[in-house]
């Protein structure tokens, strides 16, 4: 033992010298990507999607709402790829530009939601006591109320339309978010990097915005992305009924429902529309798959 | 070190207490379930430049102690001085500028640090929030904290989750030193890195101790950890101290049957001097429904009527010596004769 | 006398994203009969894997084995799954460090040691296997096993728990237990009554048991031999009286030094711990894996193969230094010697 503590007394002994982690990250994140087929799958899909839509204009072979009565209820071929419909507007044409619309449409209904939701859980997370109560209680009322009565009623207050729309998908959409933030918050806050961020004096807003909500938006942004096919069939139902986005603007959902009186004859005019949502919803649910196991990943152990 | 220096820290009868499981749903009907007493009227001193152990076994309410010293838990009742100051009439607002003098290093090196955040941002964030360094110079001082604490600061830019538990620990440790505070409460600081890594830690502790003159609580359930590092020790047995000493009298002649018993069961490195007989037998008993009396009087050998009945005050029995037992004398002749037997 | 269990050129790989990964390198060591082997190392040197390679009870199915571990003249690695069925539980079993885990939540604890007994054909009825439950509980000390034996895990203590985990693991009076980290989640003095209870159960059934601990004092106090290990690999083997009077490797070295004695009379001295921290295991350094962190390593440590060799009767050794090492009585002296020349 003396040797020892002569040894360390002369400073002989080993000390701790610079230390360098013990992975190298580089790369790691793009080797993930590459094990993440799924994520590959869905993104691919998604971005061919968003460019067709995106360059609908130059890509279809016709105007979408020009009409060629001579020209009707052709069966897909080599002219009209999608058939015609009872207008003689070419299916396909209309199914590109329909895209643009519904995509947009499906993206902002579940930005909002998302937005506010996060938000407004966050805060009842965080704060809890008589905060939590009211914003689980108003939760509890709009999860309860129908979708359709609450959409029919802002619609007929405000008429149908983009915003209209917009509004009633965001009132009816919000509560979920708040309530996977609110759950995910209740166990950050008891998390010891919480408790770290309260020991340095650290501000509520700045621990909420800074150490908590970046780590809990990875479900509701997994849930965003797979609720978005949700969305946008929501928004094909309120077209379908009447309520969406006045003709002759083509969206999936108007177009279903006009084929629908000629679904014997003109099989293609709701069946192609309706394939492009499946196509749609496919990639989405990719994507939000992928996303799940990349996010997930990430700052854990 | 000067025996009288003023303490930094005077902790005087603090309690936390806990409602019962389900108190709220019993209160309704009227029978409120029984209060957990995770501290029970602790008093303690430490003084500057000095590191004090806390050390008990899981349940005893050394970490709600300290958390409850920082304020992290709101403590119930009692008295928490910081430099004469009244660290529980603080306001909000006054209390997240003291937390600048009163830092905490964490025992999980895993779950303490913002998965999210990069290290140079976890220590920009600290040194930018209390203004600690004009904001040109703040790269250069994370640089400075990373090469005090014995990271390479060339991998500041990284993610927790790119270090290993020791050196994570080294980054909470940073983090706690950024803001310059004067007393540090190091919960159980290394007992979730690996043991060859242990010895670093408490070195580094020890080594920043003399460099800032830093003022440590340690919390630790480690005896030999405690012992390498402390200057003094304080014993916890469910929610209360037992008996806090200088540490070469804890270890030498422990006053307290607990004490004593949680020295014999520690394991020695030494083949040749195996122990045959269990330290101290039982379990420790639920804080809901604590013994009476001397809360240990259901394991100790050497317990009598007395202390099922009152409870001993904590009192000194030798110079800076306080111990809580009704039998220390006892107790103290009992370690003599053993220490005797087994040299 | 031949062995009761032998370990030869053990080795397991567990498949990774990042290539496979050798977590048990060619680890050979024999169990005589009542003897208590220590495994001491840090985490991820591969000794807790060692306990699971043995019963085949890697964490993943595609985990790769190779090597053997003969018990009783058959080869446990090389059995077919019913056999091995026949020997893990009945004559090999296996306590874990996280009783509480180990422990099915919904089972009432009495039903989790008899569950064995009935499987491997001891207990003659439910009823008896009730009845050797109690009995089993009373023998590793749980107070009033008659009311306890229909307790649930939750209902105990972790201390208790690890007791109910022991009685399960000798409810068919196997030869061997396997101990993975048994007292490591537990309190000190928890921790002293489950070792000495495990002291008194392996004089009473003439056990040999494998204690896997990164803990120096539970070695000291329980083994009579000892394996220590780094990355995967032993380092160094001996008796533990030798080990701790003088160890051959400056790992060994380094983890004796790295805890403070708790004793009165000895001196509080500075530690001089190990460098640096435990190696990757996706990717270990070359050469002898510890000298990176080795104060005593040399140019030919960082490359060349440093297998475990006997460099005196009952002592084996990785480290080429031996030598030096026990001549110059204490790895810290040495290395400053050295650097001051």
């Amino acid at each position: 033992m003396s040797e020892a503590a002569a040894a360390a007394k002369s400073e002989a002994g080993p000390r701790p010298e610079i230390l360098g982690p013990r992975f190298v990250p580089n790369g790691i994140f793009v080797r993930r990507i590459g094990r993440h087929g799924a994520l590959l799958a869905g993104g691919g899909m998604l971005v061919a999607i968003l460019l067709a839509s995106i360059f609908a204009s130059s890509i279809s072979p016709y105007d979408p709402i020009a009409q060629n009565l001579r020209n009707t209820l052709q069966p897909p071929g080599w002219a009209h790829p999608f058939g015609t419909d009872n207008f003689g507007r070419d299916v396909f044409s209309r199914v590109l530009h329909a895209a643009r619309v519904d995509i947009a449409i499906g993206f902002f209904c579940v930005l909002f939601p998302w937005i506010i939701g996060s938000v407004v859980g966050g805060l009842a997370g965080y704060l809890g006591g008589f905060v939590d109560t009211l914003v689980m209680r108003t939760v509890d009322t709009f999860t309860a109320f129908p979708f359709l009565v609450m959409a029919i009623g802002v619609i007929a207050v405000l008429g149908p339309g983009v915003t209209s729309m917009l509004i009633a998908l965001t009132l009816s959409g919000w509560s979920i978010y708040a309530r996977i933030v609110r759950a995910e918050v209740l166990v950050a806050r008891k998390s010891d990097y919480v408790l770290a961020a309260r020991a340095m004096g650290y501000s509520n807003a700045r621990i909420l915005l800074r150490h908590i909500l970046p780590n809990v938006v990875t479900p509701t942004v997994i849930f965003a992305v797979t609720s978005m096919v949700l969305v946008i069939l929501s928004t094909v139902t309120l077209s379908f009924l009447g309520l969406g986005l006045a003709p002759p603007t083509p969206t999936w959902g108007t177009m279903i429902a006009e084929g629908r009186n000629f679904i014997f004859m003109a099989w293609w005019m709701v069946t192609l529309p309706g394939l492009a949502i499946v196509v749609v919803g496919l990639a989405l649910s990719l994507l939000g798959d992928g996303l799940a196991d990349l996010l997930r990943g990430q700052g854990s152990r | 070190m000067t025996i009288e220096a003023a303490p930094l820290l005077e902790v005087k009868n603090l309690s936390k207490t806990y409602a019962g499981r389900g108190a709220f749903l019993r209160s309704l009907m009227g029978r409120a379930g029984p209060p957990l007493r995770a501290v029970d009227q602790v008093s303690l001193e430490i003084r500057p430049r000095e590191i004090v152990s806390l050390v008990g076994e899981s349940g005893s309410g050394k970490t709600t102690l300290g958390r409850a010293i920082l304020r992290l838990v709101e403590p119930s009742d009692g008295e928490i001085r910081f430099r004469g100051l009244d660290v529980r009439a603080l306001s909000q607002k006054r209390l997240r500028a003291t937390r600048r003098d009163m830092q905490m290093v964490f025992q999980d090196p895993y779950s303490s640090l913002n998965p999210r955040m990069t290290v140079r941002a976890t220590l920009e964030e600290a040194l930018r929030v209390h203004r600690m360094r004009p904001a040109d110079q703040i790269a250069r001082r994370v640089d400075e904290l990373l090469e005090i604490v014995g990271l390479n600061p060339a991998h500041a830019g990284r993610l927790p989750r790119d270090f290993s538990g020791g050196q994570r620990q080294r980054i909470g440790i940073a983090r706690a030193l950024s803001v310059e505070p004067a007393f540090i409460v190091a919960d159980e600081p290394v007992s979730a890195v690996d043991v060859s890594v242990q010895a670093q830690i408490m070195n580094l502790l020890l080594d920043l101790r003399d460099r800032f003159d830093l003022t440590m609580l340690f919390i630790a359930h480690d005896l030999s950890v405690v012992r390498y590092v402390s200057d003094r020790v304080a014993v916890m047995y469910l929610g209360r101290i037992v008996e806090y000493a200088k540490q070469a009298d804890i270890f030498a002649r422990p006053r307290h049957p607990y004490t004593q018993g949680l020295l014999r069961a520690a394991p020695r490195a030494d083949p040749l001097h195996r122990s045959t007989t269990v330290a101290i037998a039982g379990e420790p008993p639920s804080a809901l429904n604590p013994p009476s009396g001397c809360h240990f009087h259901t394991r100790c050998p050497i317990a009598t009527d007395l202390c099922r009945q009152t409870r001993p005050l904590l009192a000194a029995a030798a110079s800076e010596h306080l111990v809580a037992c009704h039998h220390a004398d006892h107790a103290v002749a009992n370690w003599g004769a053993s220490a005797a037997a087994n040299p | 006398m031949s062995a009761l269990l032998s370990v030869r050129n053990l080795r397991t790989r567990i498949p990774t994203a990042r290539g496979p990964l050798t977590v048990v390198d060619d680890v050979s060591f024999a169990l005589e009969e009542g003897e208590c082997f220590g495994l001491v190392g840090e985490s991820g040197s591969g000794k807790s894997m060692v306990c699971k390679s043995i019963l085949r009870l890697p964490p993943t199915q595609c985990a790769m084995t190779s090597g053997s571990v003969e018990f009783a003249g058959e080869d446990l690695l090389a059995m077919s799954d019913r056999d091995l069925n026949r020997v893990c539980g009945r004559q090999i079993s296996m306590v874990v460090q996280d009783a509480i885990a180990a422990l099915n939540p919904v089972l009432p604890v009495g039903r989790q040691i008899g569950e064995a007994m009935l499987e491997h054909g001891i207990a003659s009825s439910s009823a008896d296997a009730r009845q050797r439950s109690i009995a089993l509980m009373r023998k590793v000390g749980i107070p009033s096993p008659e009311r306890r034996v229909d307790d649930y895990p939750h209902e105990f203590s972790g201390g208790m728990c690890q007791r109910v985990v022991i009685a399960a693991a000798l409810a068919c009076a196997p030869r061997i237990v396997l101990a993975d980290e048994p007292t490591t989640a537990l309190d000190v003095t928890v921790q002293d009554q489950i070792l000495n209870l495990l002291r008194a159960l392996r004089a009473e059934f003439k056990l040999a048991v494998v204690l896997v601990t990164h803990d120096m004092g539970v070695v000291a106090q329980n083994c009579q031999r000892v394996a220590v290990m780094y990355s995967g690999r032993f380092v160094e083997v001996a008796a533990t009286e030798d080990l701790f009077r003088q160890p051959l490797h400056p790992y060994t070295a380094g983890l004796m030094n790295c805890v403070p004695d708790i004793d009165a009379h000895a001196e509080r001295t500075r530690l001089s711990p190990i460098l640096g921290g435990p190696p990757d295991p996706a990717d270990p350094p070359s050469g002898c894996r510890f000298h990176p962190r080795c104060p005593l390593a040399t140019e030919q440590c960082r490359t060349g193969e440093f297998p475990l060799r006997e460099v005196m009767p009952g002592r084996f050794t990785a480290c080429v230094r031996h030598a030096d090492l026990a001549a110059a009585g204490n790895v810290w002296a040495l290395a400053s010697a050295e650097s001051s020349a």
